[in-house]
């Protein structure tokens, strides 16, 4: 199969990724996407969570090993 | 630890606030402020659930970062030390040389 041919399916896909002039918008900042906030600020509160459970886990790790406990 | 070994565990962890988590942490506000200003926004006062997010991110690495480092100077002394223990000839004790010993002497030209 000529190589041009396996392309033509990328048209389909091209629909998603390329934005129609007809209905697209400039993003506006007065209406906020409440969902990737909330993901922003749900997955740095995670983060935080895990850093501080990481931490803990191992500093009792380390006082068991040198028998601090 | 994910790519540290067992033997890491001996060592004591990085307080949270430590000196790669803290620089990272900058670094990822710096990208989001610049991620504002390059799209005509206010760089401090918008976006600030990107600007938490990019600094926790900042935090997360660097905190992972100091326990890596920590471990490879930890392997790096004991390397050190090893060797020397088992090469005392080459590590003589010296006898202390007091200042007068070391310094040329002075001939004052006034």
């Amino acid at each position: 199969m000529p190589l041009g041919r396996l392309f033509l399916r990328t048209s389909t896909v091209n629909r998603m990724v390329s934005r129609n002039s007809f209905i697209a918008s400039k993003p506006d900042p007065s209406k906020p996407n409440m969902l990737r906030v909330g993901l922003a600020f749900g997955s740095t509160a995670v983060l935080w969570a895990l850093l501080f459970k990481q931490h803990s886990t191992d500093l009792h790790e380390y006082k068991t090993r040198n028998g601090l406990e | 630890m994910g790519l540290l070994p067992d033997e890491a565990k001996v060592l004591p962890p990085p307080g949270i606030v430590n000196r790669n988590s803290v620089w990272f942490g900058l670094c990822g506000w710096a990208t989001a402020m610049l991620h504002n200003s390059l799209n005509r926004r206010p760089a401090l006062k918008a976006g600030v659930h990107r600007q938490a997010l990019f600094i926790t991110i900042g935090w997360f690495i660097g905190y992972h970062l100091t326990k890596f480092e920590n471990y490879k100077y930890a392997t790096l002394d004991r390397d050190m030390n090893e060797y020397i223990r088992l090469h005392p000839e080459q590590f003589p004790e010296k006898a202390p040389k007091t200042f007068a010993e070391i310094v040329e002497p002075f001939h004052p030209i006034r």
